[in-house]
């Protein structure tokens, strides 16, 4: 049962990686890319790492660890790209 | 588990490939950004399916440490 | 002693413990001293309740941003726009932090621009 579960979020994970890194090959804007690579290497990677760590309880510290600094880094740096980028991209904004 | 790093390979590819095809910075930041997620996050299946945690503890290390580099690289380019 | 440094503390310390994965007691005191040892930042101090709304909403965060992903996998959002969003009154540099955060953290909403005056530019996408 918590294999299944555990591979079904691994499969959910890989997903939603597809999903939200082949806008990157389109041609549309640094920020629209930035939200579905939000979906892709946030939620994404974090549901592969949760599916590990229902395979492997025994190493949830580690495995917690990596969730959350996941999390909090890739939404700061989705933050720092987008303030940078937006300048540059869409003077007509300012 | 073998299926499972194949397609996260194949997933890896789409960035690397955007990352040589465009040629706007910003675009290859955000293409390199998500190499580094998904190679960290590929480094912990390994470990997983070798059932090595050695291997698992430098990608661990490397999530938190973050990508610092990179939000430097950008704030210099912002200039 | 007030409620910032205790908060503090105690988030380097479960650093400290998950990342060394050793919960024994010399390593326990090592992982204190580390925390007392490491330089302490002056914020302006902030109330416990504060800090429990915080993580109330981080939690509430997860399943909504989960929700958001799926909608936009569903249904194309092809639209994108910029809004601005007030910061609510008093805000303590950290919560602000929490602020940016949570609106980034969810994929629809992304912070582009803080101004200093009380005001978040948002980038929004939507669908048809």
């Amino acid at each position: 049962m918590i294999d299944i579960l555990s591979y079904g979020l691994i499969i959910v994970g890989i997903i939603f990686w597809f999903w939200g890194t082949l806008p990157l090959i389109g041609n549309r804007s640094v920020l629209f890319k930035l939200h579905s690579l939000s979906v892709a290497d946030t939620l994404g990677s974090m549901a592969i790492l949760v599916g590990l760590l229902l395979k492997v309880p025994s190493e949830w510290s580690l495995l917690l660890l990596a969730i959350i600094t996941l999390a909090i880094w890739n939404t700061v740096l989705g933050y720092v790209i987008a303030y940078c980028a937006s300048d540059n991209s869409q003077p007509a904004n300012k | 588990m073998d299926s499972i790093l194949i397609a996260m390979i194949l997933a890896l590819l789409i960035p690397i490939y955007e990352a040589w095809q465009d040629d706007d910075i910003w675009q290859k930041i955000l293409a390199f950004t998500s190499i580094a997620t998904k190679t960290s996050i590929m480094m912990l299946v390994i470990s997983v399916s070798r059932d090595d945690w050695s291997i698992g503890v430098v990608a661990v290390i490397i999530l938190s440490v973050g990508n610092a580099g990179l939000m430097l690289m950008a704030h210099l380019i912002k200039g | 002693m007030d409620a910032n440094t205790i908060f503090n503390l105690i988030l380097r310390l479960t650093i400290w413990l998950l990342l060394t994965n050793n919960f024994g007691l010399l390593n326990f005191s090592i992982g204190l001293a580390i925390a007392f040892l490491l330089p302490q930042s002056k914020t302006s101090p902030v109330k416990i309740k504060d800090w429990l709304q915080v993580l109330w909403r981080i939690l509430k965060a997860i399943p909504q941003a989960y929700i958001e992903a799926i909608q936009i996998m569903l249904r194309p959002h092809n639209q994108e726009d910029f809004v601005q969003e007030k910061i609510k009154a008093k805000r303590t540099p950290g919560l602000i932090f929490l602020d940016i955060f949570l609106i980034t953290f969810t994929p629809k909403t992304i912070v582009t621009k803080y101004d200093e005056r009380g005001w978040y530019e948002v980038h929004r996408v939507k669908p048809k």
